[in-house]
């Protein structure tokens, strides 16, 4: 076959898989778009968090802390969905996560329960070699489904040191449901 | 010396141009005109161009911006939402655990 003939659909797989490549894991949540009232669906890799670092100020004190937060993150990967019943997405869809989030690659850090309030909260942390290089979140409520993955050395402190900024409630006024 | 002067009178004597010269100096006088005009042209387009694509430029990397603002807002939030809970028993509902491995 023509050398020409190759490239063509090489280029094509290539276009489809490179940005998938700094996803971690895959979500596998499409489906749920369509019950929900509310989705945020934000897809961001490298090139495009660079790019927009390029215009933050950073003579502006906050832009300036998320322009440094940038230099090392690899990409964000959100799905967020707000339901207007209960029971929208059911347990398989988080277990099909949470497959994919173990050892040795991955480990869970933190897991907040509430039976009363059907909530399950996690926090795991990708490693290697002694260092972070991933964060994942599943954020499960009755009502609204969040699973967040960020690729890249990123230093959970100076994540969370964003609170009171842009908008964002001080953590002592912390609640999910309430996104800007 | 009758000869040279004839050279001379012939040499340096008034001649009529050509019929067509008239015409000539005109259409090249023109087409100087026109091809003036088509730099021109192009110039601006090229001027508009480069203008619309830092514009555009700039459009991309607002919404780029707001896009990763957005990100970091929700991916904050949830982690502020999931430290209180994990570091406040207090706060926590009677039926809720905890579990944190460092």
């Amino acid at each position: 076959m023509n050398r020409r003939y190759w490239l063509l659909p090489l280029t094509a797989i290539l276009a489809l898989v490179l940005p998938l490549a700094a996803q971690q894991f895959q979500f596998h949540l499409e489906h749920l778009a369509a019950k929900a009232s509310d989705t945020v669906d934000l897809s961001l890799n490298g090139p495009t968090l660079q790019f927009a670092a390029k215009f933050l100020d950073s003579d502006d004190p906050e832009e300036a802390q998320v322009k440094k937060l940038l230099a090392s993150i690899e990409g964000i990967y959100i799905r967020s969905f707000e339901f207007k019943r209960e029971g929208a997405y059911s347990p398989a869809d988080l277990d099909g996560i949470r497959n994919q989030l173990k050892s040795p690659d991955w480990s869970r850090i933190v897991e907040v329960t509430s039976a009363e309030e059907g909530e399950t909260s996690e926090v795991y942390v990708r490693t290697e070699n002694k260092k972070v290089t991933g964060v994942a979140l599943i954020c499960a409520a009755p009502k609204e489904l969040t699973v967040v993955n960020i690729a890249g050395p990123v230093d959970l402190d100076s994540l969370a040191e964003l609170s009171g900024h842009f908008g964002l409630p001080k953590l002592k006024e912390a609640k999910p449901g309430k996104r800007m | 010396m009758d000869w040279l002067e004839e050279e001379l009178k012939q040499a340096l004597g008034r001649k009529m141009p050509p019929s067509d010269f008239a015409s000539r100096v005109t259409a090249a006088a023109r087409g100087r005109g026109s091809c003036m005009r088509v730099w021109l042209a192009v110039a601006a387009a090229l001027l508009l161009a480069s203008g619309g694509a830092l514009e555009y430029r700039e459009y991309r990397g607002r919404v780029a911006k707001e896009r990763v603002l957005l990100a970091l807002r929700i991916t904050a939030e949830r982690l502020n939402y999931i430290q209180a809970r994990a570091q406040r028993p207090s706060h926590r509902p009677p039926n809720a655990s905890v579990e944190v491995r460092q």
